[in-house]
């Protein structure tokens, strides 16, 4: 790959990202709703709503309000949340750890887990395993993630006590480095295992197919014949297997983010999902088009990984 | 580890979906109730409190979100206190107060020797400072009752405040405690913007708990404030207020221990909650985001369909309220009886004659209003004024999404009377315009809460001076001069007997107009652990007179 072709893409990013955001601006401020009323509560006065609406800008047009904010965003600058009265990026990057962590680890153990059941379906193809494996991934994908998350806390967590039910830590923690740790650790599990749920239905699906068809490849009967070991086999197998995999999983880090909103409602998780939900309720503008730059930056960033692992994965994929 | 037994079968079940009450498997608790007698309160420990919210900020003199008063209240006094539900207010910061001039002047003496959770004194000057720059500018409820009437503050020394209104101003006592009128520093907002200052994060306050952390969406520390003004409080070492979003979680922690304190009880598990082993429950009708609420319908008096009281009266004798709280409340409240909450007592009018469930009675007047029941599932108009003949009787119907259940059940109750009901939910957001700027509605559904008096928060739905876009005021576009004379004479006057006589002849007159029909008070089912105790469930200073056995 050229460093030329790379800067291109690079080059693409900011553009992508001003773009998405302005579009969402438009459709934010298109869409009916007053953002004054979540802070005036149920008992403001006109002289109220009147000061607050030119405080925010909200009573100018909403051209000129978008040229505001365009040439406020070239530097970087999101404006200042409505609801909290902070600049609104600082307010949305706050709540990104807590994401990155549940998506990452969700990812992690959609992929590791879709990859081995994959693979051990595959190579069993039409026998019980398989079958099964097959059964459940269509189970697991069609289940809704709020429902999977309200029956992990109540069976796993409230009945069988293995996890905690809500948080991201303990509210009464020992204050070792260690103990916090393990205790984070141990709040991370279930809410990734119900993220990761869905996904490991889709990965399994797609390296299971994948292995099948390259089961009858001339290649793999070449390497059988040679009387290669199973694994190697396999091993060979999964390098072709793993790209339309790669595309799949690449292409879904959009939806871990904003997929973790009712994960993360149920679980009382608190990431960019939550604040995503309360600022399009409350129309906190600013916060709002602060989670969309970055999630979208997420998607461009995570998309332009993804072609450059085609090359790694796939050496025959050359770009210019 | 019984009832986790019991939810292991209930989440099996589901599973299999199958239905199964959790009820059959649960052991039979004894009941527990909310009257305590205290001997001696431990002291000590952490108190783990649930709240569905994030509360953005904390500090409680900007805002009226009941999320930021929630979680911030414990942080803060008011001049005054309400230690008793719908009690008469008694002293906090303040120590002492006089009313002159038949309620035209009030004169606060302060408490010696209180300080600010920074170690400097608080003085009259934050009083004033309070609610002159942050109060009335920022706090939506105190400008809206306060800023037309407010003449002045006087600070004549350090521990002396006196308010000057321009006319006789009868509930300003009610206005003061930390929900309505929370006290900031002077020294820490000063010269600031209040709404981007930040200590809104950072507070410091004189209450009975002092800011440690803050983590957005995850939880906010409080710890004992050991210099607070009241001896011995608070009892507790430190609360922890942690952002549980969605109910049941919130509610299978606080079965796990892993939280103390809820604020709120979905109906649906109240029986199951009020039974349960170590847990205890109280009601209250009064919360940080508004008190004395009662579920309301609005109709809209200038659709000609909805300007016959004939047909309002329909609809209100065509509405069963018991099956309001028994369906949608699970008994959470009490069907109301008045216009006005039977929380504030002495201005809620007893024996008002409001239209009973009647259905030959509702469809008589419809008839009689010219609406005919020609065997189609809707009325249509017969000589009806304003409205073509034929026209079917149809209405619509504008909710929240989360008062869905009070659409389903009116759009139920009036097609029994064959009125065709159109449901439509709105968010907060797009509901208050479309009602009260756009005035694109026939009827709706609205949580008025009355407040802690008529003036702060009945007034509004009647004053004719109220019609406007100003979310939650006056949504039926009801005018009556005689109405609004009486609210006038009501707030001018300090006497008791003679306000409790305005209101009465008030609720009497709006009674028999019926621009809205009064549903259901609602209350609040507060849970804990029963270890603990002394909580003051009706205001936002809960905890500061609870303990908790470790």
């Amino acid at each position: 790959m050229s460093a030329r072709y790379l800067l291109r893409r690079l080059a693409q990013v900011p553009v992508t990202v001003v773009a998405i955001v302005g579009l969402t601006f438009l459709l934010v401020h298109l869409a009916p709703g007053d953002p004054i009323l979540a802070l005036a509560g149920e008992y403001g006065d006109a002289e109220y709503y009147a000061a607050m609406r030119a405080r925010f800008g909200l009573d100018r047009p909403l051209a000129a309000q978008l040229v505001t904010y365009a040439t406020n965003l070239l530097q970087g600058d999101f404006g200042i949340s409505f609801r909290l009265g902070r600049p609104a990026l600082a307010v949305a990057l706050e709540r990104l750890p807590a994401t990155l962590l549940l998506a990452t680890a969700g990812l992690a153990v959609s992929s590791a887990v879709g990859v081995a059941l994959g693979t051990a379906a595959g190579r069993r193809a039409g026998r019980p395993l398989d079958v099964g494996l097959r059964v459940g991934a269509v189970c697991g994908h069609a289940t809704p993630s709020f429902w999977l998350a309200q029956l992990a806390v109540l069976t796993l967590a409230f009945g069988a006590g293995l996890f905690p039910v809500q948080g991201m830590t303990d509210a009464r923690l020992p204050a070792s480095s260690l103990g916090r740790m393990a205790d984070l650790l141990h709040h991370l599990a279930l809410p990734a295992l119900v993220l990761a749920a869905s996904e490991v239905a889709l990965t399994t699906r797609l390296v299971r197919a994948g292995l099948v068809e390259a089961w009858r490849a001339d290649y793999l009967r070449t390497a059988r014949a040679k009387g290669l070991p199973d694994r190697r086999v396999t091993y060979h197998a999964l390098r072709n297997v793993l790209l339309p995999v790669a595309t799949v999983v690449g292409g879904r880090v959009g939806t871990f983010f904003t997929g973790a909103v009712l994960v993360e409602i149920v679980f009382a998780w608190p990431g960019v999902g939550r604040l995503l939900l309360t600022s399009a309720q409350t129309r906190d503008y600013p916060v709002l088009l602060a989670i969309f730059g970055i999630v979208s930056l997420g998607v461009v960033l995570a998309n332009l990984v993804t072609d450059l692992l085609y090359g790694w994965l796939d050496p025959r994929i050359r770009y210019d | 580890m019984r009832a986790r037994t019991a939810w292991t079968v209930v989440a099996f079940a589901l599973v299999t979906a199958a239905c199964q009450a959790p009820d059959e498997d649960v052991a039979p608790a004894p009941t527990a109730t909310v009257t305590e007698t205290e001997t001696e309160a431990a002291r000590g420990g952490t108190l783990v409190v649930a709240i569905t919210a994030d509360p953005g900020h904390l500090n409680p003199a900007i805002t009226t979100s009941g999320g930021t008063h929630t979680a911030s209240e414990l942080l803060y006094n008011g001049l005054l206190a309400v230690e008793e539900e719908g009690g008469e207010p008694v002293g906090d910061l303040a120590e002492d107060w006089e009313v002159e001039e038949d309620g035209a002047v009030y004169r606060f003496t302060l408490r010696d020797g209180v300080t600010w959770h920074d170690g400097e004194p608080f003085t009259s000057a934050d009083v004033k400072f309070s609610f002159e720059q942050v109060l009335l500018q920022y706090h939506a409820r105190t400008k809206a009752s306060l800023a037309s009437v407010l003449e002045g503050i006087d600070t004549p020394d350090e521990r002396t405040v006196v308010f000057r209104f321009n006319q006789p101003y009868a509930p300003f006592l009610l206005q003061l405690d930390v929900t309505e009128a929370p006290i900031v520093a002077e020294h820490v907002y000063a010269g600031s913007d209040p709404n981007e200052n930040p200590a809104n994060t950072d507070p410091v306050g004189t209450g009975p708990f002092e800011f440690v952390s803050y983590q957005e969406g995850a939880e906010i520390r409080l710890a004992r404030n050991d210099d607070y003004f009241k001896e011995d409080l608070p009892y507790l070492d430190e609360v922890v207020m942690r952002v549980v979003p969605d109910d049941a979680s919130a509610l299978l922690a606080l079965e796990d221990g892993e939280v103390d304190f809820l604020w709120g009880v979905p109906g649906p598990d109240l029986e199951r909650i009020r039974t349960a082993d170590e847990i205890v429950t109280g009601e209250t009708a009064s919360n940080p985001g508004g008190s004395n609420c009662i579920m309301t319908i609005s109709f809209n008096l200038d659709r000609p369909v909805l300007a016959d009281q004939r047909v309002r009266q329909a609809i209100a004798h065509a509405l069963d309220r018991q099956r309001f709280l028994d369906q949608i409340l699970f008994g959470q409240g009490e069907v109301a009886e008045a216009p006005i909450s039977s929380g504030i007592a002495w201005a809620h009018a007893d024996q008002v004659d409001l239209p009973e469930h009647d259905v030959a009675e509702a469809e008589r007047l419809l008839d009689e209003a010219g609406w005919k029941d020609e065997g189609g599932a809707t009325r249509v108009a017969r000589g009806v004024e304003g409205v073509e003949d034929g026209t079917p009787l149809r209405i619509d119907f504008l909710h929240f999404p989360t008062f869905s259940k009070y659409g389903e059940l009116v759009r139920e109750q009036l097609g029994a009377v064959s009125i065709e009901v159109a449901l439509r939910p709105l968010e907060p957001p797009v509901f208050a315009p479309t009602v009260f700027a756009q005035d694109d509605f026939d009827s709706n559904v609205i949580s008025y809460c009355n407040g802690p008096d008529p003036e702060i928060g009945v007034r509004r739905m009647y004053d004719s001076a109220q019609i406007g876009d100003v979310p939650f005021t006056n949504a039926a576009h009801y005018r009556n001069p005689e109405v609004d004379a009486l609210f006038q004479q009501a707030v001018t006057t300090i006497d008791r007997d003679e306000r409790a006589d305005a209101y009465r002849q008030i609720q009497e007159q709006v009674a028999r107009d019926l621009p809205y029909v009064w549903l259901v008070e609602t209350e609040s089912t507060r849970a804990w652990q029963d270890r603990c105790t002394g909580f003051k469930i009706w205001t936002g200073l809960f905890a500061e007179t609870a303990s908790c056995r470790s």
